[in-house]
């Protein structure tokens, strides 16, 4: 029944007028999106991918699809991470330049170029890694009109050190950027087994530990929910419990980290359901 | 046009296709030179379009890797931003993979076509973009630096798919031949030792990018493996062939060229003068090739019939040879066979001396007159195989004449040719004569003589003078050698004729060996005598009579004379001796008696003798058979009436027509002729034909007168018996020979009417 409605759904959305937009930065970088235009009586979501990912990644992508052919308005963008007119994942052994900040800079620039176009309510819904950029967002100055986020597998940022490396680790790059190094440095992070990046581009990251994210979380001033993978093995040890501790959390049994396969339909279902929560 | 032998025509042929045949591999070698140049020429081609399509398609790749690069957010990042581009560039492009190891650098260029960052030595990138790629083009070229070539792509690098935002230009480099060799697999260019001639710091768009490379063609391996495939087949083709060849040359010449060298020797053989006839096949065995079989066939068939038709040649001319010295009727030998055997007997020089028989048959004119030629026939055949009975089987009969017979007895002595002699007559006695018709029997005669040694002795046994009137004319032994001295064929021959003919005589015994003093009748077989008797009947006047008067008994008064015949020759006399034997033996009978009654006509009509003496003349018994000769006779009884003309047969054993010699003796006796029968008691004349002949006077042989005195008392008796015979029987007799008066006395006690004799006188001529 759940396939035959995201067919129907898909349907429809194809149906919705679909439109890739550029966006041109402040710092003259193009950034790209997929906007689906929609019910404008209903709240507009703004699709978030994860780490290093586009928009056209398959669970940002499956939402998409689903979103818009329920009618929403969807606008899913592609964060730069410092190139311009980006298109392609970009490589764990780029190297990096883009900072946190820049992110939420650039998903900053998505709602006001949403807003401009769609006057109701937005919900941000993130996927990964991008949870952790919307949550950095969200805690530093969101937009008014974001009303919900909705993080999917929001992950802590691992970066495989124990906690006193990590603080070395910090404390390296804090001064690294304190003094002006531009070196490039190599570090594991996330799913990346040789992050390269600058200093402050990694140090921007590697400061929202798993810690902070639940406090950022349990701060967050807007209705937000977690939904989770119940098979999601990218996760550290206990996260997801001490996730819920702070925050709503809603465990799709059986799901993966990417909500791939049945999945896809349980996540937006989930997605659809707490939109239409009060 | 001279013609070439077989052989050499054939070694002609066999060199000719030899030659032909090199000069075709020749030809198909330089056939196959062309080719392979030709095939080197179009593989120079492909190979040049090979490293074009070469030059594309590392051009395609470059472009490609280029495009990747340019298409790379990475590139576009680094356009955006190139605080890193040296570690993107020398590390991060490479390890992200879009480009591959063989490329030797990497270049970002803004917009303005400069490069980002300064080049590293050994990857060196153009610092300024070519002008070409400035306006946006895809520039590819070829360049000549640091002893090295290169292929440099340079491409413009957007920020949007529609190519409107240019954001910079990316360039890649290659090692040029490294790359080209790797663009695709090259059949025919050999580019391992890839030249380009460039100078240093050069450059060339890729397109014209081939005139200013170096490179080899490779060899071909098939076609250098059919090269040497060929040639070897070649190669291995003429050999075969040639090998054919000396094969074909073999059979050539042993199925074709020695057959008909053969042939053509055999041929040249038989067209030799001097060539023998082979006698068998010249090529037994078959040939192999079917043409020449039949005509091996052929000429042997041919030459089988040539064998034959030579020996029946042979045969023929052996029984020419044969007939040429055979007499075809009596089977003896001929003349000329005698001749040769003679000849070859007198070649062999150990044959010390030899014995001539001369055989004839006895009055065989009168008995083929008489009897006809086919009996005549008959009776020299028998005469022939009874003297072939009597002889050795060594011995050879020959026929030298009509009936004469000869044989030749090398080493034989007197005894032993007397001994073949009386056994050849005693054989031809017995044979039986009758069953042809004949009265009487052939009889032969035999004339022995012999080569040396024994003339003395022969002549003892000779069977003494004939009659006194046949004395010869000539004189003595003169033409004949000693005796011992080698005699020639013609001489023994001539010997053996003069011993023949005196048997031939009457009274003669019947084998008589020559002696010397047949001498004086050697004339009778010379030319001059044998002329004189021809040329006396052709004309008479040279017969000169001689008259011997014959005597009335018993007062012994001349009552007529008996014409003796004689023939003046040049002025020499020539005797009965020697004409009687030519007569006879030409069988001149009859011309001879009609030249004698012509002379006797001259004598008489010239008066020669006395008028009313009678006169006898002598007719041989083919004459008085003759009515051309009576006619003569009685001509001249008619002339001279009242002379008595008294007519003397002579030889009455030899008138087989009796009735004819009857009625003509009667026809004459009408004429008052007188005729006598001359000779009784020889051979030719016996009391049988006195029977049978109507005679007046039968005159008494000189050899029965003679026995009245010296004969024995049986044989006077005899001769008294006989006289008083005659005398009943109503004939007067004339006694011959009478040489004394105590034989006048004899022959007048006996009753002879008539005598003669040298008594009274001898003949002489008349007047």
């Amino acid at each position: 029944m759940r396939v035959f409605l995201f067919f129907i759904l898909g349907c429809v959305g194809l149906a919705a007028r679909a439109e890739p937009v550029e966006l041109t930065l402040p710092n003259k970088l193009v950034a790209k999106a997929e906007y689906r235009q929609g019910d404008p009586n209903q709240p507009a979501v703004i699709l978030l991918h994860g780490f290093l990912q586009t928009h056209e990644f398959p669970t940002i992508h499956s939402l998409l699809e689903g979103l818009s052919g329920s009618g929403r308005t969807v606008l899913s963008p592609s964060l730069t991470l410092g190139v311009t007119h980006r298109k392609q994942s970009l490589a764990c052994e780029a190297i990096h330049s883009h900072t946190l900040k820049e992110d939420g800079r650039e998903i900053d620039a998505w709602v006001k170029w949403l807003k401009a176009r769609h006057h109701g309510p937005i919900v941000l819904v993130s996927h990964s890694f991008g949870s952790v950029e919307a949550l950095a967002y969200l805690s530093a100055k969101p937009d008014p009109a974001i009303t919900r986020f909705i993080g999917v597998s929001i992950v802590e940022g691992r970066i495989k050190l124990t906690p006193e490396q990590t603080r070395a680790r910090l404390a390296e790059l804090r001064h690294a950027v304190k003094i002006g190094q531009p070196r490039v440095v190599t570090q594991p992070f996330s799913f990346c087994q040789k992050y390269q990046a600058t200093p402050a581009g990694l140090l921007s990251y590697l400061e929202w530990t798993p810690r902070r994210i639940r406090e950022a979380s349990a701060r967050l001033p807007l209705p937000h929910l977690f939904i989770m993978g119940g098979n999601d093995d990218r996760l550290g040890t206990g996260w997801v419990d001490r996730l819920k501790a702070h925050n709503r959390v809603k465990i799709i049994p059986g799901a993966n980290h990417f909500m791939d396969g049945e999945h896809e339909f349980d996540l937006l279902d989930s997605v659809l359901d707490e939109m239409k929560a009060p | 046009m001279k013609p070439h032998s077989i052989g050499r025509l054939a070694t002609l042929f066999i060199l000719a296709v030899a030659a032909s045949i090199l000069l075709l591999s020749g030809y198909l070698w330089l056939e196959m030179e062309r080719v392979a140049k030709k095939i080197h020429l179009r593989e120079a081609q492909s190979a040049r379009a090979e490293v074009v399509e070469g030059l594309a398609e590392m051009e395609r790749r470059g472009k490609g890797m280029a495009r990747a690069l340019a298409l790379w957010d990475e590139t576009r990042q680094q356009l955006s931003a190139s605080e890193y581009y040296a570690l993107w560039r020398d590390d991060r492009v490479r390890d992200a993979g879009i480009v591959s190891d063989q490329v030797e650098a990497v270049g970002l260029y803004d917009k303005q076509g400069r490069l980002l960052a300064p080049p590293r030595k050994d990857r060196s990138m153009l610092i300024h973009l070519p002008s070409q790629a400035l306006r946006g083009e895809a520039v590819a070229l070829l360049q000549q630096e640091n002893g090295g070539s290169h292929f440099s792509l340079f491409l413009p690098v957007h920020a949007d798919p529609g190519g409107h935002i240019l954001l910079g230009y990316v360039g890649v480099k290659f090692d040029f031949a490294g790359e080209l060799r790797r663009a695709q697999a090259y059949r025919y260019a050999d580019l391992a030792h890839l030249r380009v001639t460039l100078a240093e710091g050069g450059s060339v768009n890729l397109e014209r990018a081939i005139d200013h490379l170096r490179f080899v063609v490779h060899e071909n391996p098939d076609l250098d493996t059919v090269d040497k495939l060929f040639e070897a087949a070649l190669l291995r083709l003429v050999i075969v062939i040639l090998i054919l060849l000396f094969l074909a040359a073999w059979l050539l010449k042993h199925l074709l060229v020695r057959p008909l060298t053969a042939f053509s020797d055999e041929i040249d053989a038989l067209r030799e003068p001097g060539g023998n006839l082979p006698r068998k096949p010249a090529r037994a065995s078959p040939l192999a090739v079917q043409e020449l079989e039949n005509v091996r066939r052929s000429f042997n068939d041919y030459q089988a019939r040539i064998s034959e038709l030579h020996n029946n040649l042979e045969q023929n001319s052996r029984d020419f040879h044969d007939q040429a010295r055979r007499d075809a009727l009596t089977g003896a030998f001929n003349r000329r066979a005698f001749d040769e055997d003679w000849k070859t007997l007198g070649e062999d020089r150990r044959l010390g001396r030899v014995a001539l028989l001369l055989f004839d048959c006895d009055h065989f004119k009168a008995i083929n007159d008489t009897y006809g030629h086919q009996i005549g026939d008959q009776v020299i055949q028998t005469i022939a195989g009874a003297l072939h009975t009597a002889l050795r089987a060594a011995d050879r009969l020959y026929r030298l004449g009509g009936d004469e017979f000869a044989t030749l007895l090398p080493e034989a002595d007197a005894q032993r040719a007397e001994a073949v002699a009386e056994r050849c007559i005693e054989q031809v006695m017995e044979q039986d004569f009758r069953q042809y018709g004949m009265n009487e029997p052939a009889t032969i005669s035999i004339g022995i003589a012999l080569s040396e040694g024994d003339g003395a002795q022969i002549s003892s046994r000779s069977p003494g003078r004939p009659k006194n009137d046949l004395a010869p004319a000539g004189g003595g032994s003169g033409d004949f050698p000693e005796p011992g001295a080698q005699l020639t064929l013609h001489e023994l021959q001539k010997r053996a004729d003069l011993a023949m003919y005196t048997a031939k005589r009457p009274g003669s015994r019947k084998l008589v060996f020559y002696n010397e003093d047949m001498g004086g009748m050697a004339a009778l077989l010379g030319n001059k005598e044998i002329s004189a008797v021809f040329q006396a009947i052709d004309n008479p006047d040279l017969i000169e009579l001689h008259y011997q008067s014959v005597m009335r008994l018993p007062m012994a008064q001349k009552e007529y004379v008996e014409a003796l015949t004689r023939i003046r020759c040049d002025g020499e006399l020539i005797g009965p001796g020697a004409i009687f034997p030519i007569v006879q033996a030409r069988n001149l009978d009859r011309e001879f008696d009609l030249a004698v009654l012509r002379a006797l006509g001259r004598d008489l009509a010239e008066g020669r003798l006395p008028a009313g003496l009678g006169v006898s003349v002598n007719l041989s018994a083919p004459s008085i058979v003759n009515n051309q000769v009576v006619d003569a006779l009685l001509e001249l009884i008619h002339a001279h009436p009242g002379r008595k003309i008294v007519a003397e047969i002579t030889e009455t054993a030899l008138i087989t027509q009796i009735e004819i010699a009857t009625s003509n003796i009667h026809r004459l006796r009408e004429t008052g002729c007188l005729l006598a029968l001359d000779d009784f008691g020889s051979g030719y004349s016996s009391l049988r034909y006195l029977t049978s002949m109507p005679v007046d006077l039968v005159k008494f042989d000189i050899s029965m007168v003679r026995l009245l005195n010296r004969g024995d008392r049986r044989q006077q008796l005899m001769m008294e018996e006989i006289t008083r015979l005659v005398l009943t029987a109503g004939y007067q007799m004339v006694a011959e020979g009478v040489d004394s008066r105590e034989l006048l006395d004899q022959v007048i006690r006996l009753g002879f009417s008539h005598a003669q004799g040298f008594y009274f006188d001898r003949p002489q001529a008349p007047g």
